[in-house]
């Protein structure tokens, strides 16, 4: 059932059981309090009756003409009145019930005996409804008389009734009015919720740059507007990511590919001699191993986000290890008259996998020597600052560019320099880095200047308990 | 017919320049982009090979550059990526045609092919001259039916002087569009070149094609 239709519904529902309840307390206070005055009124008239009978001493009225210029309100044609003698018989009436026969009931009769006053409510055949007040006579502990006033309830049921109709006529009309009302009024507040429905359907079937327009209130509506954009947004972001991402992947496994293609292909277009062979089939193992690097390292990473790769937490004396990180990197300085200095060593033991340490040094040492200037100098430091092992790898190469380097560890990047400088880079490297900096719960930063070099600092926080 | 190909990765640069030398066409390499662009404004080429992905000036702005300048030179673009926004948007900045990485070299050749053909006005796929034809193709060669062999130089330098029929044709207008930057204007390479052509196409008949024009250069025509 739609959420319009069922909102109405229980509105609809709650709203008939108010006007249900509100109207039957109505009646029945109307009702009520209409009987009260006719019974106040008839009490009125019985003590007057009552007041009159005693000034006289008690004696029977008879003469009517009399009687009625006594008591003006016993001439009302809504009232009328009769005396009782104690054994029940009519004593005396007035006119205006002369043609009927209204005897006294055996309970007021019996109550009468009592000494107590009683209100009945009678119906006589042939007679509307009658609202009577018997009021016994004592005189010196004898009943004396029973005086009883009655009136019809002709007007009290009327009024009821009327009172009935208009209820029972209102009520639903009110209800109707109402649900339509609630249903108008479910509709316009649901309305920006089928606008959201439609913008999601829309960007379920791939239409990413789609938003919603932002109702000017800040209701439930324009919130969930404004997160439900925000999700898009997050998700817009991570799509052109993973976009760029492929992209990035399939161009640098293409450029292999190509020169492999392409070689080949010339190779083949002729005979050749055999050096020319060899140098294709050379050049085509060259592009073999940087797609076989590629495909490793983006295999890594991919297992890295999958959370599969496996991270030993043991200690690892990290002083021991940049030493030999040292000695390995000044064997590939040496091939490019590179000089690698380790500056400064302290004792200390982080937590962590000392294999994927150590790539991450050799990385950045293999980096530094990479694009140091022939004949330079790649600095590395190894200091302890506020509880944290600092590592820094220095070397005065070619730089990276100010607005390159909040980009440098993203996946593929790579600045035009490094392009330009190294054919062998895969571009994955420094994500490597970063990832096995992270997951030490570690930091890594560049501080670089274009042309002056750059320093790679790692912060590895230290093992708590010394091994 | 001169080409530049400005390709940032080495290698792909280098095998695309040696079978386009094998195709006898003459070919300047530029890995950079910045300094490509230079070189298709400053060099009358008939064709640029322009890769999309460039350091220090992407390919689309070497497009530009190049049809700001009105140089009205086909362009065939190289892209690494499959996407078709990018195929879209190098045409649109003014690319005749495009090869997504990797490519075959017969394609690449024959693409080079259907472009040069389309730089000079309704010239179909053979090129002919009273009875002297020439297939860019085959490179076939043939007078009045017979077949003529001829070296790369020649045969690039009997395309041109084909391709431009009725024009005269200086001689650095020849080095230009027949030998790459590296060629030395100061020797007489290009005379000797006509020679070896005379020699080959207009020795022992009675039609001579190949005209020398006094103090200006060569011209090939039917009379």
């Amino acid at each position: 059932m739609p959420l319009r239709l069922r909102l109405t519904l229980w509105y609809g529902t709650a709203l008939a059981l108010i006007l249900f309840i509100f109207s039957s307390i109505l009646y029945v206070i109307t009702a009520r309090s209409l009987r009260d005055a006719v019974d106040q009124s008839l009490e009125e008239t019985a003590a007057a009756a009552v007041r009159s009978l005693e000034e006289r001493g008690f004696l029977p009225l008879i003469d009517e003409d009399e009687l009625m210029s006594q008591f003006p309100e016993l001439a009302r044609i809504d009232k009328f009145f009769q005396i009782f003698s104690p054994s029940g018989t009519i004593t005396i009436r007035s006119p205006n019930v002369k043609q009927h026969e209204m005897p006294l009931s055996r309970q007021a009769l019996e109550v009468a005996y009592s000494g107590r006053t009683l209100f009945e409510s009678a119906k006589y055949p042939k007679e509307p409804p009658l609202r009577l007040i018997s009021v016994p006579i004592i005189y010196r502990g004898n009943l004396l008389y029973i005086v009883q006033v009655g009136t019809t309830m002709d007007s009290v049921e009327q009024t009821l009734n009327r009172l009935l109709l208009v209820l029972l006529v209102s009520m639903p009309i009110a209800l109707a009015v109402s649900l339509a009302g609630g249903w108008f009024m479910a509709g316009r507040a649901l309305r920006p919720v089928d606008a959201i429905t439609l913008a999601a359907q829309r960007i379920a079937g791939g239409d990413l740059t789609q938003r919603l327009t932002v109702p000017a209130s800040a209701d439930e509506i324009g919130r969930l507007t404004n997160t439900f954009n925000d999700m898009i947004d997050r998700l817009e972001t991570s799509f052109r990511q993973i976009r760029q991402f492929s992209s990035d992947a399939s161009h640098e496994l293409r450029t292999p590919l190509t020169v492999m293609k392409g070689e080949t292909e010339l190779a083949l277009r002729r005979p050749r001699e055999t050096d020319d062979y060899i140098i294709v089939l050379e050049s085509n193992l060259e592009e073999i191993d940087r797609m076989t690097r590629i495909v490793d390292e983006l295999l890594f990473l991919s297992r890295a986000d999958m959370g599969e790769v496996k991270m030993e937490h043991l200690p690892v004396p990290l002083d021991a290890l940049v030493e030999d990180v040292h000695r390995q990197a000044s064997l590939l300085g040496q091939e490019r008259n590179i000089q690698v200095v380790l500056n400064a060593t302290t004792s200390a033991v982080v937590s962590g996998d000392e294999l994927r340490l150590r790539e991450l040094f050799l990385n950045l040492v293999d980096n530094a020597v990479k694009y140091s200037r022939p004949g330079g100098t790649v600095d590395i430091a190894l200091t302890i600052e506020q509880n944290h092992a600092r590592v820094s790898i220095t070397d005065r190469g070619i730089g990276i560019a100010q607005e390159d380097q909040p980009r440098i560890f993203d996946r593929f990047y790579r600045t035009d320099d490094a392009r330009a400088h190294t054919k062998k880079g895969t571009g994955l490297g420094l994500s490597i880095c970063a990832w096995i900096v992270e997951s030490h719960r570690g930091r890594i930063e560049v501080q670089s200047k274009i042309g002056e070099g750059s320093t790679f600092t790692v912060m590895l926080p230290l093992a708590s308990t010394p091994a | 017919m001169r080409i530049l190909v400005i390709e940032d990765e080495t290698k792909v640069g280098c095998f695309i320049k040696r079978a386009l030398e094998e195709e006898s066409y003459a070919v300047d390499l530029c890995e950079d982009g910045a300094k490509g662009l230079q070189m298709a404004l400053n060099t009358n080429y008939d064709l640029l090979i322009v890769d999309l992905m460039l350091p220090s000036l992407p390919g689309l702005e070497i497009l530009k550059g190049v049809r700001q300048a009105r140089i009205q030179t086909p362009i065939l673009i190289l892209t690494a990526q499959s996407q078709v926004d990018q195929r879209v948007k190098g045409l649109d900045a003014g690319a005749d045609d495009y090869l997504t990485k990797p490519f075959a070299i017969d394609e690449l050749l024959a693409r080079i092919r259907a472009l040069l053909r389309r730089g000079s006005t309704d010239s179909p796929g053979v090129l002919q001259i009273d009875d002297l034809s020439l297939n860019p193709a085959t490179r076939e060669v043939t007078r009045g039916g017979l077949r003529i062999d001829l070296t790369l130089k020649e045969y690039a330098l009997l395309e041109y002087l084909m391709r431009h029929t009725g024009r005269v044709l200086t001689r650095p207008m020849i080095s230009e569009h027949v030998w790459n930057q590296d060629f030395d204007t100061f020797t007489n390479v290009i005379d000797v070149y006509v020679n070896y052509l005379r020699n080959k196409i207009d020795r022992g008949r009675s039609k001579k094609l190949i005209h020398t024009i006094r103090g200006s250069g060569y011209m090939l025509k039917a009379d």
